[in-house]
């Protein structure tokens, strides 16, 4: 499910859409589909495309969709029952609403966990709906009897009104629903914020490059509530009757099969699902006559599909098609590409949309930093200011904070106290995304890179934050219309030396190449300073001159600090260098005042001397 | 109605009923804090248990053999699938663990369905058990107080377990850091097993326990899984005082608001797992390594 | 053979951050071994080979024998070996004598208890205390003495000095002396110097993933520009 891929796709998705739907009605039949079974199929398919943006992209596993499926429903289901509207359309449209809305509480409680509790949360929630449906609110919901009598659109055109019945003619109606879902669902995936989702599976990152991601989980949060109210209506509208089985748990784990089974972060898996899940369910309980056991079978599938098939059935096709068909992809080079010297394009300067008041005085000022983690003191009183433009070393024997220190420094950890002052601006306690739209980034010892994506994806999720901000919620905006987007990822990839593995996927990329996308990922986000966290760790010699070299090239225009433990390549960096130990500042100077000072020494040696 | 008397047998009926919770969780809480897995088809293994009882009294006509069959076959089920299935997910991200046991459950709820129908069966109590007590104004069904004594002696024993034998400090140090526990030549691969199976086994347990309650039905374990989760949520992952304390909080919970309103009960519950889960994700007990 | 285990060329990764370069070294039977270092040379990932928390990617590890590369660390542990982790990993929930209890289960020989508390008599004062309630002096003890209950015939020592007070500090160091002389083969990592140096009989030194000096301690002490050179600053 690559982020660009979709864009540059050689199949128009939305052409074969129409061309399957069109063509349903006449292949579908002889394989033994009965209408109203490819109807409850389009349901499911609509109901699953919101949850696979959900899910499929955004990594977020809900086990409460009924919630929203049962309130989308019975909003709709009741307005036309009670005559409060007479178009369907009208009322399914309401009843959409109502579930975004319902989907906005619901999901600002339950999005303040993850996992295991998230999808916990989710379930409680849910099953509240449920109980809410079947006793309190049932005057409305009608209880355990659900709402009767939910009428079919009526199309007007100029005098000739078209009435929807049932059967195929009920399917005209439901593809036409299916068409209009999947292509704005499309147009979602390709925009910036389906980008971000994609990156969302990695949350440290997407925030670290200035993304506000609780919103953009929210925002996919409540595209799955909307899409699962808008089929919770066309239920009322197919079966002319609203059940009160579409808010259980059923229903919920219905879907997450359904979707597993046809493959997730596919928009389309939902829908192959369903098919599954019913034609097995039809063709079982009477062909084979095996009665009850449909259900059986189709767990056992989805079992074996998890613990085999991890992209489901669509996803298994296209690893098949991948491997028959040789891909263009290269495995990761034996030599990684030499870094080339910079082109004179190759800038990544201060970024064009922030705008930087003159200021004098130290980029960065820390003054008495101190954190303390219950007893332990990891940092104690630390006063430290960086220059415009220097390159500033940290060093310090183990247990010295260092890590503690760079944490503070980025907000990624509150500070005991002590304030952090940036370009004069007071950022003690804010946020890391907010940090990083100020213009201070980071990269990591350890590399946070944005798994499952390409190099260029990677880089372009950083870009997108540097262009648009903490949040921007341009849901339908296509890529290409992003200002200076391109040029964004593309002289960060030149100044990284990568534009040669740009389209590779990360998972290929040799462990050097990965350590330069980390430093362009902290790069994409055009910051004015950059902290690198042991940027040569676990690099070979000749992988450590190369990154020394890319050092030298980034620091034009720019503020660096660097911790690193390898004492040659830093000196030959750093302007200054500040000696960190036992949690206090111990020294700061030039490397050659550092190598004379006898407390440094000390420090490091632990008094070998007296040994 | 809210008089004293409804009040005060509901109170026991909160008893019982929070002891057989506090049972089940703990077989919950001991699986995701050693495994760090969150036992989906814990539901389907608390049926499956009554289920198992439901044949053996079927073969026997005893109930210790019910309760004796119930249980057992639950340790040999759950340590297969533990050593067939869920040992393939512990590297794999959560949600794959949540959709792999969910799956389980699902095929060991149909399973139990095509093998037994859809409509209920019975067990009925022990003949000793039969009838109701008088206590005091109250007048009981002697069973429930039978549950409640066996959910209390089966706690215990699990305690014991944990706390006084070599095995469970294994498990208590697995659950803290169960690589540090290989490190000291224990092979965690069993650990694992065996605290699945032992977890399933309560659900199990409990399952046949109380089958004379309520009549056995495939879909019985859906709302008990939903409960076992809020009670470890309440009580604290990983943490077995928590399962009971919260199992106790949760049975009372629902036995006393259903008196105002029985489809009011379950979503206090809700309710309070939600809030428990906003301010203090860790539980009551519990020690936050996993939230 | 007094060659107790034998480390041949072993690559070790963390992640795909390539940690360590055809590492060799060898520890005799009844030396002590101090692995010395800059933070992030590859220290800890050393022990963490030895022991199985990491998997070599090629190389040859032998114990006594016996290859143990590809080991799960369970099985490792059961052929004499043993780590006390850098970060203790005591069990807080259990108290000291249970600590001490679960490490001596599969043990094939095991110290009685009352050695232990003849080796460390703050514990035997504690025994009852649960692990969290115990100093990082005394939580450093158990850690020892739960590796040293299981009588391996190698003790693996990842940085046991760090964090604590200078009086600890030489209190343990005269532990670690005795066993020492008592004919225990002991491997420490430290960056504690002086320390370590008081400890060993042979000093590696490792640079990025590299051994880039091996000698005798009294080499090392009589050469103390070495040590500037790769420890310095």
């Amino acid at each position: 499910m690559s982020v660009a891929g979709l864009r540059r796709r050689a199949l128009p998705i939305e052409a074969l859409t129409a061309f399957g739907l069109i063509s349903g009605p006449f292949v579908l039949p002889p394989l033994g589909f009965a209408p109203d079974t490819v109807n409850q199929i389009l349901v499911w398919g609509v109901f699953g495309i919101g949850f696979d943006i959900l899910f499929g992209y955004t990594g977020l596993l809900s086990f409460g969709q009924s919630a929203f499926f049962g309130t989308g429903g019975f909003i709709a289901a009741y307005l036309l029952t009670e005559n409060m509207m007479s178009s369907v359309l009208a009322a399914l449209l309401v009843g959409t609403t109502g579930a975004a809305l319902v989907g906005i509480v619901v999901g600002a409680i339950a999005l303040r966990r993850v996992g295991i509790y998230f999808a916990m949360i989710t379930v409680a929630i849910a099953e509240m709906f449920f109980f809410l449906e079947n006793s309190p609110l049932s005057a409305w919901t009608g209880g355990e009897n659900g709402l009767p009598g939910v009428p079919t659109p009526i199309f007007e055109f100029g005098g000739f009104s078209y009435h929807v019945g049932t059967g195929w003619s009920m399917y005209g109606f439901l593809a036409v629903c299916y068409f209009v879902g999947i292509v704005i669902a499309l147009r979602v995936v390709r925009s910036p914020v389906g980008a971000i989702f994609s990156a969302i599976r990695d949350p440290l990152r997407a925030r670290a490059v200035g993304h506000a991601v609780g919103r953009y989980k929210l925002t996919a949060f409540v595209i799955a509530a909307a899409y699962a109210g808008f089929a919770g209506g066309l239920l009322g509208v197919l079966q002319g009757f609203m059940p009160p089985d579409a808010f259980t748990f059923d229903t919920s784990g219905q879907l997450v099969m359904q979707t597993a089974i046809g493959g997730r972060g596919t928009l389309f898996g939902p829908l192959l699902g369903a098919a599954v899940w019913l034609f097995l369910r039809d063709f079982l309980q009477a062909a084979a006559g095996l009665g009850a056991a449909w259900k059986l079978v189709l767990g056992v599938v989805f079992v074996l599909l998890v613990c085999f098939l991890r992209g489901g059935l669509i996803g298994g096709l296209r690893d098949l098609l991948k491997q028959v068909s040789e891909t263009r992809r290269k495995a990761a080079p034996e030599e990684v590409p030499a870094l080339s010297s910079p082109s004179p394009l190759a800038s990544v300067g201060p970024s064009r949309r922030r705008q930087e008041t003159p200021f004098s005085g130290p980029v960065l000022a820390a003054r008495s930093l101190t954190k303390s983690f219950g007893g332990l003191i990891a940092n104690k009183d630390i006063n430290f200011s960086v220059e415009q433009g220097e390159l500033r070393g940290v060093i310090g024997p183990n247990g010295a904070g260092k890590s503690t220190f760079f944490k503070m420094l980025t907000c990624e950890l509150a500070p005991t106290s002590g304030r952090i002052i940036f370009h004069g601006r007071d950022i003690t306690g804010m946020d890391v995304a907010a940090v990083c739209q100020l213009g201070l980034t980071k990269s990591y010892q350890v590399n946070q890179l944005f798994t499952g994506l390409t190099l260029r994806e990677n880089l372009l999720i950083a870009a997108l934050a540097e262009r648009r901000g903490l949040f921007a919620l341009d849901l339908l905006r296509r890529m290409d219309r992003v200002p200076g987007l391109d040029v964004q990822v593309e002289s960060t990839l030149a100044m990284v030396g990568l534009t040669a593995r740009a389209d590779v996927p990360v998972a290929d990329l040799a462990y050097g190449e990965k350590r330069r996308l980390e430093i362009g990922l902290a790069l994409a986000a055009s910051p004015s300073l950059l902290l690198l966290d042991e940027p040569l760790a676990g690099m070979s010699p000749r992988e450590r001159a190369e990154t020394v070299q890319l050092l030298k090239n980034i620091r034009r225009g720019r503020t660096l600090v660097v911790v690193e433990h390898d004492m040659e390549a830093l000196f030959e960096l750093a302007e200054r260098i500040t000696v960190l130990h036992e949690g206090a500042l111990l020294a700061e100077g030039t490397p050659t005042e550092i190598q004379r000072n006898r407390l440094v020494q000390e420090a490091y040696l632990g008094g070998v001397a007296a040994a | 109605m809210i008089t004293w008397p409804n009040f005060v047998s509901q109170l026991f009926n909160g008893l019982a009923l929070g002891a057989l919770l506090a049972l089940i969780s703990s077989g919950l809480t001991i699986i995701y804090g050693t495994l760090g897995v969150l036992n989906l088809a814990h539901g389907a293994m608390f049926m499956l248990g009554g289920y198992a009882g439901y044949v053996a009294f079927e073969a026997t006509g005893s109930f210790v053999m019910a309760v004796t069959a119930g249980a057992l076959s639950l340790v040999v089920v759950g340590g297969l699938i533990e050593l067939v299935i869920i040992r393939q997910f512990y590297d794999r991200p959560p949600e794959d663990q949540l959709l792999v046991t969910f799956g389980i459950g699902i095929v060991i709820v149909e399973l139990v369905r095509f093998a037994f129908g859809s409509l209920s069966r019975t067990v009925p109590p022990p003949s000793w058990a039969a009838g109701v007590t008088p206590i005091g104004f109250l007048i009981y069904p002697t069973y429930r107080i039978v549950v409640l004594a066996i959910a209390a002696t089966a706690l215990t024993l699990l305690y014991l377990g944990l706390y006084r034998t070599r095995l469970g400090m294994i498990v208590r140090a697995g659950i803290e850091d169960s690589s540090m526990v290989g490190m000291l030549g224990i092979n965690i691969y069993r650990v694992f097993m065996l605290v699945f199976g032992i977890g399933a086994m309560a659900a199990g347990f409990a399952g046949i326990v109380n089958a004379p309650v309520v009549s056995l039905t495939p879909d019985m374990g859906d709302s008990i899984l939903v409960e076992t989760f809020v009670v470890v949520v309440i009580g604290g992952v990983g943490s077995f005082p928590g399962a009971i304390l919260g199992g106790l909080l949760a049975g009372e919970i629902l036995s006393l608001t259903s008196m105002v309103d029985p489809s009011y009960s379950s979503v206090m519950l809700f309710a309070v797992m939600t809030l428990v889960l906003l301010v203090r994700p860790q539980g009551l007990l519990g020690t936050g390594s996993r939230a | 053979m007094s060659v107790l285990l034998e480390v041949e060329r072993i690559n070790s990764y963390y992640g795909d951050s390539h940690i360590l370069f055809d590492l060799s070294l060898r520890v005799e039977r009844n030396e002590v071994v101090a692995l010395l270092g800059r933070n992030g040379a590859g220290k800890s990932t050393t022990l963490k080979s030895l022991i199985g928390l990491v998997r070599p990617r090629s190389g040859r590890i032998v114990l006594d024998g016996t290859p143990t590369q590809g080991l799960p660390p369970h099985a490792i542990a059961a052929l004499g070996l043993q780590l006390v982790p850098e970060e203790r990993r005591i069990f807080g929930s259990l108290s000291v004598e249970e600590n001490l209890v679960l490490a001596g289960l599969t043990a094939k020989s095991r110290w009685p208890l009352e050695r232990v508390w003849a080796t460390f008599p703050r514990l035997c004062e504690r025994r009852r205390s649960r692990g969290t309630d115990l100093s990082g002096g005394e939580q450093q003890m158990l850690a020892i003495a739960r590796a040293l209950i299981r009588e391996p015939k190698i003790v693996l020592l990842d940085e046991p000095f760090e964090g604590l007070a200078p009086i600890i500090v030489r209190d343990l160091l005269a532990v670690c002396r005795a066993l020492a002389e008592a004919g225990q083969t002991i491997v420490v990592v430290e960056q504690n110097i002086s320390a370590a140096m008081s400890l060993a009989d042979r000093v590696y030194v490792i640079n990025n993933g590299h051994i880039v000096e091996a000698m005798t301690a009294q080499a090392m002490r009589d050469q103390p520009d070495v040590l500037q050179r790769h420890l310095g600053v």
